[in-house]
């Protein structure tokens, strides 16, 4: 039998997919009272469409309901991971721009920081629960220095952020489908596996 | 020939007896009746500021042999106003349902034509086939930040006009209300209703996407609701309910996450719990018992019987002199 059968490893992946849905539901209502900050900070229209920036990981899936638990899990992880590179650079860039003068726009972005980290954790930690373990993170190299103009990267912040909350949407619901008994990533086939 | 003709009302309408020439004696017709000379000029029948009412069958005759040159169906009305239309998602992630109306008729035939794009696709909008003025679309995707955009455009003889709608996935989520709400009173407590309820049967999967309930509830003699959100669970103890009032309840849905709360579900009744009254007449006997009882244990008469003004009866004078006697012979031991 698998480790991830166990009863015990069952018990551990309820109490992080539980602890992890938590998390994700506060996630999204900082991100969501951070986009209205970013916005009257950045002084841009809140209805100001944002068209797919590149290194922004989109939410957006085909399939959702079909996709394993594992599946789940790393498309979840990558993009956290991501989005917590992606935040640095958005702090970094606003302390530049700004200096002390926004402190709050600044202490904001970095707890959001804090909670994405925390997240991409509780991530790897069910993901080791499997037979594959979290993948390392080799690929997921830092964006490169921005070549953007400040407007530019104004609007990327805001589909960074526009982005990362309807990723905790998402991750709720990938989270709740993970913790289902019959549908647990022990259960489902393996990545190997899948068609 | 006979064809249909469409005129907004108001117009001034001219009709043509088909190939006849202006001067050909006719006759027309208006479903059957005929028309008055005046409304002539030569062979053209002239119909000024034309309403509802005038619709019809209208037929022209060569004026001897009547034998029919021309016949038209008039059909008065307007042009289409811009349509009322609303999309929303009662059952997600599954898809969502757009519906429309006009805000005022038309009286004339009018087609709908309704569009619907997200990002650069363009998706089909399925027509249902009740009601008819309503269609649905299968999410492709999930959890996109690209705004759907629905177009609705509404066309008939004498005009069109359209709308359109943008908005995101998750703005137009919407449950159906809760089920079948049942409140009963818990025996032994006067305070106290049990509320339970069941999901919407509309939402399709509520485990991977539970919902969080809204209750109200008062006492019917007042106005003020009370309110209680719960976001777990499909059922509920109000225990601050009024002794003895009857109750009026309801419940509300919205997903934990995203959308709105639902309308608010059908309205049911309870009373809480009360204890049995006693029948009266047993209270009566009782009461009744009891100062029998206490008569024939009354204490045996005192001093206070051989007051003049309390004596009844010779019987107390006996008890009197028998009091008296008693206590001298205990004078008389203790001299």
């Amino acid at each position: 039998m698998a480790a991830s059968d166990s009863p015990s490893a069952a018990l551990r992946r309820r109490d992080l997919c539980s602890r992890g849905i938590r998390l994700a539901g506060k996630m999204r209502s900082d991100v969501v009272d951070l986009l209205d900050t970013y916005v009257e900070r950045q002084g841009l229209d809140a209805s100001a469409s944002v068209v797919a920036v590149e290194g922004v990981p989109a939410a957006a899936v085909e399939r959702w309901d079909e996709q394993t638990g594992t599946q789940r899990l790393l498309e979840n992880l990558a993009a956290y991971r991501a989005f917590r590179a992606l935040l640095a650079q958005m702090l970094e860039e606003q302390r530049e721009q700004l200096g002390e003068a926004d402190a709050a726009l600044g202490r904001a972005l970095a707890a959001v920081l804090l909670q994405v980290s925390a997240f991409a954790y509780h991530l790897e930690e069910l993901l080791r629960l499997e037979s594959h373990g979290p993948p390392s993170e080799e690929g997921a190299s830092p964006p490169p220095p921005s070549h953007l103009s400040l407007f530019e990267k104004k609007l990327r912040g805001l589909g960074v952020l526009r982005e990362l909350a309807q990723w905790a949407v998402r991750s709720a619901r990938d989270l709740r489908q993970i913790a289902k008994p019959s549908l647990g990533s022990s259960s489902a086939p393996s990545l190997a596996e899948s068609p | 020939d006979s064809h249909i003709q469409y005129e907004r009302v108001g117009a001034d309408v001219t009709m043509k007896c088909g190939s006849m020439d202006w001067d050909a004696a006719v006759t027309w017709t208006a479903n059957g009746t005929d028309i008055d000379e005046s409304h002539l000029n030569g062979s053209y029948l002239i119909l000024k500021n034309v309403d509802l009412t005038q619709s019809g069958q209208y037929s022209c005759y060569e004026g001897s042999s009547w034998h029919l040159k021309y016949q038209t169906y008039l059909r008065v009305g307007t042009p289409p106003k811009e349509p009322v239309l609303m999309c929303r998602s009662n059952n997600y992630p599954k898809g969502f349902y757009c519906s429309w109306h006009l805000p005022t008729p038309t009286y004339i035939p009018n087609s709908f034509n309704i569009s619907v794009i997200h990002g650069t696709r363009e998706m089909v909008c399925e027509k249902d086939a009740f009601p008819k003025n309503r269609c649905h679309i299968r999410y492709l995707q999930l959890f996109s930040t690209v705004k759907y955009k629905v177009t609705l455009t509404v066309t008939n003889a004498l005009g069109k006009n359209s709308t359109t709608l943008t908005f995101d996935e998750v703005a137009i989520v919407k449950p159906d209300p809760p089920e079948s709400v049942v409140a009963k009173p818990v025996p032994n407590n006067p305070r106290r209703l049990e509320v339970s309820w069941q999901n919407p049967s509309s939402w399709p999967d509520p485990e991977s996407f539970p919902l969080k309930f809204f209750l109200r509830y008062r006492p019917l003699i007042l106005d003020q609701w009370q309110h209680v959100e719960l976001s777990d669970g499909t059922s509920h103890t109000i225990t601050d309910a009024y002794a003895g009032k009857e109750y009026i309840i309801q419940v509300a849905a919205k997903d934990n996450d995203i959308g709105t709360w639902s309308d608010w579900s059908v309205a049911v009744h309870a009373t809480p719990w009360t204890e049995e009254p006693k029948h009266l007449t047993t209270e009566a006997q009782v009461t009744e018992t009891t100062s029998a009882s206490t008569s024939s244990f009354m204490p045996p008469p005192t001093t206070k019987i051989c007051d003049k003004g309390a004596v009844v009866g010779s019987g107390a004078v006996a008890v009197c002199w028998t009091a008296g006697l008693v206590l001298a012979a205990y004078g008389v031991l203790f001299i």
